[in-house]
C-alpha cells in the first residue's frame, strides 16, 4: 500500500511527517534536519532546486530564486503590490487574474512554486520509506495544512499545488487545529484550549473545546500577513539604513546577505540578551558590517507587531463567548513563538504559562500526519471539527453583501439563497460570491462569479432559483442551483476570481510531467557526462605516465591508435547532448583501454612490490 | 432566511441509495443494510438531534448528541466508502452542524420551532422594516435623539458629552430588551408545558405570541447595533460619512435585503 503523509507547507520552512509503528514522527534528512526551506531556485542549467540548495543560490543570484511564496497563494496582482516591493523577484499577471512570479527567464503561478516544495517533501518521504525497506514506498496522498484564517481562494490554491506535485490531497486542515491534534494525542484531555500560532508569515488564533476525543473549534481568527518575516524586515531595514549612510546602496545580493544576518541575530536574541548582526565582507560590501543589538531594543521595535496579534485573540474570544480565564490550556505553535516577548504577551493575556512541550516548528506536521492516519485507517478515537474562518455571502443590489454562511460555522456547512428574475423571460442570472465580514462587496474578497443559466422563461419574479452553497470539510466551497417551480437543475460555470481553473491545473499538470521527463533526461545526461569524463581522465593519466614508452612496447600493433581514436570520439561526444552516443563511446573507450589498463596495473604492482610508492610512478 | 427558502414538507420515507430499501425519515442509517442514508427533505432539527420539540433544552444533552452523531456522520470516516455514502455523509454532517448551531442559540431555536410549526419566520422581509407597534414610542424618541447627536457631532461637540447622551438614549432600549428576554423565557416555558396537553388553538396562540416578541426583540437588537455604530463614530471622532450612519433607524434590515436578479 502506498504511503500517506502530513505536510506543513510553511512560509519559511516546510516539513513532512507520517504515523509509523511508534506513532507520529517527522521525516528528517540524512543529517537529521526536518526543515526544508520553502525556497525555490532555477540553476544555470535550467534545473529546479528546492530547500537548502535554493537558499544558497538566493545569496549569490537572488534573481534566480523565490521565497515566501505562501504569501501570494490565492491572491491577485493588485493585492500584493506592497509586499512584492520588498521581495527580489518579479511579480506580475493581469489585474483581477491569477498572479505570476518571474524567476530567471521563466514564469510560475504561486501554486506551481509551492508544488516544487511539495514535490521535494514527497521525494524526501519516499527516500525515507525506501531506506526503511518498505516495499511500496511511493507517497501519493497527503494532508496539507494551511493557516486557519486562509480564505477559500488560498485553500484552493494550496490544494492545486498538491495536485501539481502529484499528490492526492486527502484534506486541507488548519495549522492550529492540526497542532491541537498532535498535543491531544496521549492525554485523555478535556477542556478549552487556545492555540496561538505565529509562524513565518501568518498569525492564527484558534479556540477549541476538547471532549471525548472530539476537537471542536469554537472560533478562529488571525492575520494572514503577520509573522516572523515582518520581524526580519524591521531588522533588515535598520541595517540597510546604516549601510545606505555609509555609501552602500541596497543591491539584491546585499539585501539577501543582510536578510540572512538579520534572521540569525533574531534567532540568537531568543536565547541570549544581546546579539551581533554581521554582514559580509563581500564584493558588494568590502568591509564587514557589525552592529550590536540587545533583546530590549529588538522587542521595542517588534512590540507593535506583537500587540497586533492580540486583536484577533480578543475577536475569537468574543465570537466563542469566552473570557481569557475560561481557557484551560494555551498552546504555542510556530517558530516566532520562541521569542520571549511573544511568550510573555500570551501568558499575560491568558494569565497562564503556555505549553510548548512539542517543538513549535514540528507540531503542525505531526498533527497533519495524525489526521492523514485517521482518514486512511478510519480510526474513530479522534475527530476534528473545524470552522470556516470567514463569512460567505453574495452581492445583492447596491453592492451590499448578504451573508449566507457565517464565520465560525462548523464545517461542513451549507447555506441557501433564493434568486429570481428581474425581467420577463429572463433566462440567466449573474451571481457574485464573496468572503469576508464587511458589509460592502467592494471590501470583501471576491471568490467567484457565475451565471445561472437555463431558467425557464417566465414572467419576472416568478422563477424561484435555489442556490445551494456547500463548504466541505476542507473549507472549500462548491455551488449548486435548482429552479424550484420546474425542478430544473441549473448549469453553473464558476470562474474563480484569483485561482486557477480546473483546465489550467490540468494543463500545468501535463506540462509538469513533460518537464519532469525533461528534468529526468537532463539528470541522466549529466550522469553520463560525469562518467565519460572520469574515463577520459583515467585514460589520459595512463598516457601521461613517465614509463609510457616502456608500456607502449607491450601494446599490440595498432592498439595505441585505437585508444587515441576512441578517446577523441568520446571527447567529441561529451561536448554534445546525445546521451546514448556518450554512453556508447564511454563503453568503447573502456573496451579499447582494457589491455592498456592491465599493463599499467601490473607495472604498478611490480613497482610497489619493489618498494617504490605507487604515487611516485 | 427568506420565507420561501426551505419548503418544509415532512416526508414519511427516504430511499436508501445503497440497497434501495425505504427507511423512516428520522433514521440516519438504513435499517436494512446499515449504510448511511441520504438526507431527505427533513426539516426538524429537534428530531434530527434526538430531542423533544421543546424550547427549554438540556444543553449538555444537545452537545453529547451532537458529538455522538458527528462521530457517526463525519466525512473523515467515509474516505474509503462508496460515492453515495460519501455524499450522504457530507449532507448529513452539514445538516447536523446547521441543526446544532440553530438549537444552541435560544432565539434561533424559537425561530426554527416557528418554522416547523408552520408560522412565517420572525425575520422575513417587510416585517423588520416596519416598526413593531409596541415599540413606536421608543423608536420615535431614539430617532430624534440620534439625529440630534449626529448634528452635534458634525458641529464638533465634545465626544464625552455625546457619549453620555448615547448612554442615556440606550437605557430605555436596554430595558425593553430585558423585558423581551424575560417574555421569551416565559412563553418558552409555556410552550413546553402545553406541548402535549393543550388544544391546537391554544398552542397556536402561544406560538403567535412567541413570534411577536421575537420579532420585537430582533428589532431592538438592530436598534442597539445602530447605537453601537454611533458610539464608535463618536469615539473615533469621525465626521458623518457614508450611508452607514445616516441611514434611518427605521430600516436596520436594509443590509439583509434579498438579492435580486441582474443582467
Amino acid at each position: 500500500m502506498s504511503k500517506v503523509v502530513g505536510i506543513d507547507l510553511c512560509t519559511t520552512n516546510s516539513l513532512v511527517a507520517h504515523v509509523g509503528p511508534k506513532g507520529p514522527e517527522v521525516i528528517r534528512d540524512a543529517s537529521g534536519d526536518a526543515l526544508v526551506p520553502s525556497v525555490v531556485s532555477i540553476g544555470g542549467d535550467g534545473r529546479i532546486y528546492v530547500g537548502r540548495e535554493a537558499q544558497r543560490q538566493l545569496l549569490v543570484s537572488p534573481e534566480r530564486a523565490v521565497y515566501s511564496v505562501k504569501r501570494f497563494m490565492g491572491r491577485g496582482v493588485d493585492d500584493v503590490q506592497e509586499e512584492a516591493a520588498l521581495l527580489p523577484f518579479r511579480v506580475g499577471g493581469e489585474p483581477g487574474g491569477v498572479l505570476r512570479i518571474g524567476i530567471a527567464d521563466r514564469e510560475f503561478t504561486p501554486p506551481e512554486i509551492s508544488a516544487f516544495v511539495l514535490r521535494e517533501l514527497k521525494h524526501r518521504a519516499e527516500q525515507y520509506f525506501q531506506e526503511q525497506g518498505e516495499f511500496d514506498f511511493e507517497v501519493d496522498r497527503a494532508v496539507i495544512t494551511v493557516p486557519a484564517y486562509f480564505n477559500d481562494a488560498q485553500r484552493t490554491a494550496t490544494r492545486d499545488a498538491g495536485r501539481l506535485a502529484g499528490l492526492e490531497v486527502l484534506r486541507i486542515i488548519s495549522e492550529p487545529t492540526a497542532a491541537s491534534l498532535a498535543y491531544g494525542l496521549d492525554k485523555k484531555n478535556r477542556g478549552t484550549i487556545a492555540v496561538y500560532d505565529l509562524g513565518g508569515g501568518t498569525f492564527d488564533i484558534s479556540l477549541l473545546k476538547v471532549e471525548d476525543g472530539v476537537f471542536e473549534v469554537l472560533a478562529t481568527s488571525g492575520d494572514t500577513h503577520l509573522g516572523g518575516d515582518d520581524f526580519d524586515n524591521l531588522l533588515i531595514q535598520l541595517v540597510l539604513r546604516d549601510l545606505e549612510l555609509s555609501g552602500h546602496p541596497a543591491t539584491p545580493e546585499l539585501v539577501q546577505a543582510v536578510r540572512k544576518a538579520a534572521i540569525e541575530a533574531k534567532l540568537e536574541l531568543s536565547e541570549q540578551e544581546e546579539a551581533e548582526i554581521r554582514v559580509g565582507p563581500s564584493p558588494a560590501l568590502p568591509a564587514a558590517y557589525r552592529r550590536q543589538i540587545t533583546r530590549a531594543e529588538f522587542e521595542e521595535s517588534i512590540g507593535p507587531l506583537v500587540s497586533r496579534t492580540m486583536e484577533p485573540v480578543r475577536q475569537a474570544l468574543a465570537d466563542a463567548g469566552l473570557l481569557p480565564r475560561d481557557i484551560d490550556e494555551v498552546v504555542l505553535v510556530g517558530g516566532s513563538t520562541r521569542i520571549p516577548l511573544v511568550r510573555r504577551s500570551v501568558a499575560d493575556l491568558f494569565g497562564r504559562t503556555p505549553h510548548s512541550d512539542l517543538n513549535p516548528d514540528e507540531v503542525v506536521a505531526l498533527g497533519a500526519a495524525v489526521q492523514a492516519d485517521i482518514l486512511i485507517s478510519g480510526r474513530r478515537e479522534m475527530l476534528l471539527l473545524d470552522v470556516t474562518p470567514l463569512s460567505l455571502g453574495i452581492e445583492t443590489m447596491g453592492g451590499v453583501v448578504s451573508k449566507i454562511i457565517l464565520r465560525n460555522s462548523t464545517i461542513p456547512a451549507t447555506g441557501r439563497e433564493m434568486f429570481t428574475t428581474g425581467v420577463d423571460s429572463q433566462t440567466a442570472v449573474d451571481v457574485h460570491v464573496l468572503q469576508g465580514e464587511r458589509e460592502l462587496a467592494a471590501d470583501c474578497r471576491s471568490l467567484a462569479r457565475f451565471k445561472l443559466r437555463g431558467i425557464p422563461p417566465m414572467p419576472a419574479g416568478l422563477p424561484r432559483i435555489e442556490v445551494r452553497f456547500q463548504i466541505d470539510a476542507n473549507g472549500i466551497l462548491s455551488v449548486a442551483a435548482r429552479e424550484l417551480r420546474t425542478g430544473i437543475e441549473q448549469t453553473i460555470e464558476v470562474k474563480p476570481s484569483y485561482g486557477l481553473t480546473d483546465q489550467e491545473v490540468e494543463r500545468m499538470l501535463i506540462e509538469s510531467f513533460e518537464h519532469a521527463e525533461a528534468d529526468f533526461e537532463a539528470r541522466l545526461l549529466i550522469d553520463a557526462r560525469n562518467e565519460a569524463e572520469a574515463v577520459v581522465t583515467a585514460t589520459e593519466k595512463h598516457l601521461r605516465r613517465r614509463d609510457f614508452s616502456e608500456i607502449e612496447q607491450e601494446l599490440l600493433p595498432g592498439e595505441l591508435q585505437r585508444v587515441d581514436e576512441a578517446l577523441q570520439s568520446l571527447k567529441e561526444a561529451v561536448n554534445g547532448t546525445d546521451r546514448e552516443r556518450i554512453q556508447q563511446q564511454t563503453h568503447a573507450l573502456n573496451h579499447a583501454t582494457q589491455h592498456l589498463a592491465e599493463i599499467t596495473m601490473n607495472r604498478s604492482i611490480r613497482e610497489a612490490l619493489a618498494g617504490k610508492n605507487v604515487k611516485d610512478v | 432566511m427568506s420565507p420561501d427558502s426551505i419548503p418544509i414538507r415532512p416526508v414519511d420515507k427516504v430511499e436508501c441509495r445503497t440497497c434501495g430499501a425505504g427507511a423512516p425519515v428520522d433514521e440516519h442509517f438504513c435499517p436494512n443494510c446499515s449504510r448511511i442514508l441520504a438526507l431527505g427533505r427533513h426539516g426538524d432539527f429537534f428530531a434530527f438531534l434526538g430531542l423533544p420539540r421543546q424550547l427549554t433544552i438540556d444543553l449538555q444533552q444537545l452537545e453529547r448528541n451532537f458529538r455522538d452523531l458527528s462521530r457517526k456522520f463525519h466525512p473523515d470516516y467515509y474516505y474509503n466508502a462508496s460515492s453515495q455514502e460519501r455524499l450522504a455523509s457530507l449532507e448529513r454532517s452539514s445538516y447536523l452542524n446547521d441543526a446544532y448551531r440553530a438549537l444552541k442559540n435560544p432565539a434561533a431555536r424559537i425561530e426554527h420551532l416557528l418554522a416547523i410549526e408552520g408560522l412565517p419566520p420572525a425575520q422575513s422581509e417587510g416585517s423588520t422594516t416596519k416598526v413593531p407597534p409596541a415599540l413606536l414610542e421608543e423608536v420615535f424618541a431614539l430617532n430624534e435623539e440620534l439625529d440630534d447627536i449626529r448634528d452635534a457631532r458634525e458641529s464638533g461637540a465634545d465626544p464625552a458629552g455625546l457619549r453620555q447622551r448615547l448612554d442615556a438614549a440606550r437605557q430605555p432600549i436596554d430595558r425593553k430588551r430585558d423585558e423581551h428576554e424575560a417574555q421569551l423565557h416565559e412563553l418558552s416555558a409555556k410552550w413546553d408545558a402545553e406541548r402535549d396537553t393543550a388544544s391546537n388553538d391554544q398552542k397556536r396562540q402561544t406560538l403567535q405570541a412567541l413570534r411577536t416578541v421575537l420579532l420585537e426583540r430582533n428589532y431592538i437588537n438592530n436598534l442597539l447595533a445602530t447605537i453601537e455604530r454611533e458610539v464608535a463614530s463618536v469615539g473615533a471622532g469621525l465626521p458623518t460619512s457614508g450611508s452607514s450612519t445616516t441611514g434611518q433607524i427605521g430600516d436596520p434590515a436594509a443590509a439583509s435585503q434579498k438579492p435580486e436578479a441582474r443582467e
